[in-house]
């Protein structure tokens, strides 16, 4: 690799549309669904902290950061401090595989789809990991919540993420990317019944309500962020905030066409206005709904998402013959 | 305890209890609960010992601060006890206006309850639209007494303030406004499919054991016990204006939550009917200082249930004794008997649902359960027990 070639793989790793980039999404999608979810309830949300407490999410981590990091005398230390790095680590690895800027993202390979649905994965394993490892009761419920509510999502949404990929014939992300471009037929069109559960099982996935189970304050005060402070809790959160543009980023790719668009306009801009719009219908889906209780989630999930979800498999295997 | 539970504090600091700190310790296997075991008493004011060394005219104020949200029901049942003392007749238009402040604090406590059951089952938006309601019975509530959280309307021989057309005319609006909005929330409450499910079967107190464990309040007309001080025993003008028991047979949250819906409306139909006739006289009559010797119980039905005080007067201007039952401690075992064999999911809700109001509860007794033999500390003793408490840990 030429050292020029070199450097440009390094500042879009580490800039655009990498780390850098992705962080401040995650703070501005964040501001995006408290604005929206407060403007909903009657309420004006941030307000303080930049135009339209644009900047609040941005000032609440940096004052997280500065507060005291408390370790548990019980937790299982090297784990407690390493499962916060993990958590936002995960998703940001998973977004290299998604297309932002043009058709191709910055790793792409044949069967990143498979790779992507592996580390969604491991996202609930960490998170019952880090609970686990607080040893606090309120924590291990919430971490045993947050393994059961993933026995329930789990497999109809590793289902309908592959619905999009037998339509388009490959298991790489990009190519479902460039298949919907060339087609100019995205997949939400054609295959509504998969969005919807895709859409409810990221619901599930980001644990935001109805499904979360595993923070339930009510119930469980923070579930398995219970022990958390300081700076692990900064991390935590913006690994939330990481989550939720992951979840976004991947409908927009899978069912919305990526930043595929018409020539002029930079791609950048369609999957910007693609993902906010998905960020939008969780937010209103965050307002209109009561909490779950988990039975209900893994019951319905199989009675109802799954059987929908092996339905769809099956309308698309018929669709393409 | 057995190998396989699991022990869950709530309390004394927990999202759920927000109010004030009690504990319930729940013994949990899996996510459903065995056992509870609750326990009162961390946040204990003396406001009963406290009545003894003031006088008549300051123990309305006393009263009034037992509860923040039903300040109302104290002093409404704290002052017709002092009044049965005296012998003394209040003037009908005084009556009229103590039942008009009572409805409102009524609605206000009822439409604050809502909310708070919507944030236990995770449903915010409830929580903030129902909160943003509750200001226009706080406002008409200001109009009326001055004051939005302990009204001060009240003394000894009638009301302190009047209500004039013109207020009474601002007040039917906000309560137009308030019946309306009701209504739309009890639509949603019958209608919403995640509220339904979290609230429909939840938290089951049967008709019996809510009788036998003495529950009181929409708590007990949600098990189908058509039982309201209201109508049984009706004080100031519950004989006179039109209303009926709200029952619900369901036992479960769900009833509670339509229990208080419906309440809700029928208080907004007392307080306009109550509005539209009220009678010329004069607001109070002047009480003696002094009240002669004589022992009285008063009750009233608080927004939360049957609240009684009872009252004994040695012949000077200070009570000789008061003693205050509020609901929510006559609730507290039915509570417990309903969040046992549920999920530890709906704990917060269940508890929710009896409309707990702690602080008000706190009471403290030295009783050995061994023997029954029960005995008083002075306040020296006490300090050194706790001296010698933080010595040994």
């Amino acid at each position: 690799m030429a050292p020029t070639e070199l450097i440009i793989t390094l500042l879009q790793v580490l800039i655009f549309p990498g780390i850098i980039f992705l962080l401040g999404l995650a703070f501005v999608y964040e501001w995006v669904d408290r604005k929206f979810y407060a403007r909903l309830q009657n309420r004006y949300g941030p307000l303080h902290t930049g135009p339209s407490g644009f900047l609040q999410p941005f000032a609440d981590f940096v004052k997280l950061l500065a507060k005291e990091d408390i370790t548990p005398q019980a937790a299982d230390k090297p784990l407690f401090a390493a499962t916060p790095i993990l958590l936002l680590a995960i998703p940001i690895a998973a977004l290299f595989c998604i297309p932002m800027t043009g058709l191709t993202a910055l790793v792409s390979f044949e069967g990143d789809l498979i790779y992507i649905i592996f580390l969604s994965t491991l996202i609930s394993m960490v998170t019952f990991l880090a609970a686990w490892s607080s040893t606090n009761p309120f924590s291990i419920i919430g971490g045993l919540r947050a393994a059961f509510q993933m026995l329930g999502y789990e497999v109809p949404m590793a289902i309908v993420m592959v619905c999009p990929a037998i339509a388009a014939g490959t298991l790489n992300i990009s190519g479902i990317v460039a298949k919907q471009g060339t087609s100019g037929l995205w997949f939400i069109l054609s295959q509504p019944l998969g969005f919807i559960i895709l859409l409810i099982c990221l619901l599930a996935e980001i644990k935001r309500v109805p499904f979360d189970i595993p923070e339930a304050e009510t119930e469980i005060v923070a579930g398995w962020l219970t022990e958390f402070s300081g700076r692990k809790l900064a991390l935590l959160r913006l690994s939330i905030d990481m989550e939720l543009v992951f979840a976004a980023a991947l409908t927009t790719a899978l069912y919305l066409g990526g930043p595929a668009g018409l020539a002029p306009i930079p791609a950048i801009i369609y999957f910007l206005v693609k993902t906010t719009i998905i960020v939008l219908i969780m937010s209103n889906l965050r307002a209109l709904f009561a909490r779950f209780r988990i039975d209900q989630m893994v019951h319905g999930s199989w009675k109802f998402l799954t059987p929908l979800a092996i339905l769809q498999v099956i309308l698309v295997e018929l669709a393409v013959g | 305890m057995s190998e396989a539970t699991f022990q869950v504090p709530v309390g004394p600091q927990h999202p759920a209890l927000k109010e004030a700190p009690e504990n319930f310790m729940f013994s949990i296997d899996g996510e459903t609960v065995v056992d509870v075991k609750a326990r009162i008493g961390y946040n204990h004011r003396g406001i009963e010992k406290a009545a003894e060394s003031r006088s008549y005219i300051q123990n309305i104020y006393l009263v009034e601060r037992v509860c923040g949200i039903c300040s109302i029901a104290h002093v409404a049942t704290y002052t017709p006890a002092v009044e049965e003392a005296l012998n003394l007749e209040i003037p009908p238009r005084a009556k009229y206006i103590r039942t008009i402040i009572y409805e409102l604090n009524r609605i206000a406590s009822h439409y604050l309850w809502l909310g708070l059951a919507g944030h236990e089952i995770g449903f915010d938006t409830l929580f903030m639209y129902l909160w943003r309601d509750r200001e226009i019975a706080l406002n008409i509530l200001e109009q009326i007494t001055g004051n939005r959280v302990t009204y001060a309307a009240f003394t000894i021989g009638g009301v302190r303030r009047d209500i004039s057309s013109e207020m009474a005319e601002k007040a039917k609006n906000g309560l137009s406004i308030l019946e309306e909005r009701m209504k739309y929330y009890k639509k949603l409450c019958l209608n919403e499919p995640t509220v339904l499910k979290r609230a429909v079967g939840v938290g089951i107190l049967k008709p019996q054991d809510a009788i036998t464990l003495c529950a009181v309040g929409p708590l007990l007309r949600a098990s189908g016990v058509k039982s309201d001080v209201r109508a049984d025993d009706p004080y100031l003008v519950y004989d006179e204006v039109p209303f009926y028991v709200v029952t619900y047979g369901g036992c479960d949250v769900a009833s509670r939550v339509l229990v208080r819906c419906d309440e809700t409306l029928v208080s907004i139909g007392i307080i306009k009917h109550a509005l539209d006739r009220l009678p010329e006289s004069p607001i109070r009559v002047k009480a003696p200082r002094i009240v002669p010797p004589a022992e009285v119980v008063s009750r009233t039905e608080a927004p939360r249930g049957e609240l009684i005080y009872y009252l004994r007067s040695n012949g000077t201007d200070k009570p000789d004794r008061l003693k205050i039952r509020t609901p929510t401690l006559a609730n507290i075992p039915s509570v417990c008997k309903s969040l046992i064999g549920g999920y530890l999911a709906d704990i917060p809700i269940v508890l929710a649902a009896a409309d707990p109001c702690f602080t008000c509860t706190d009471r403290m007794a030295f009783v050995n359960v061994s023997n029954g033999k029960r005995w008083v500390w002075t306040r020296e003793q006490l300090r050194r027990y706790s001296m010698k408490w933080h010595q040994q840990n």
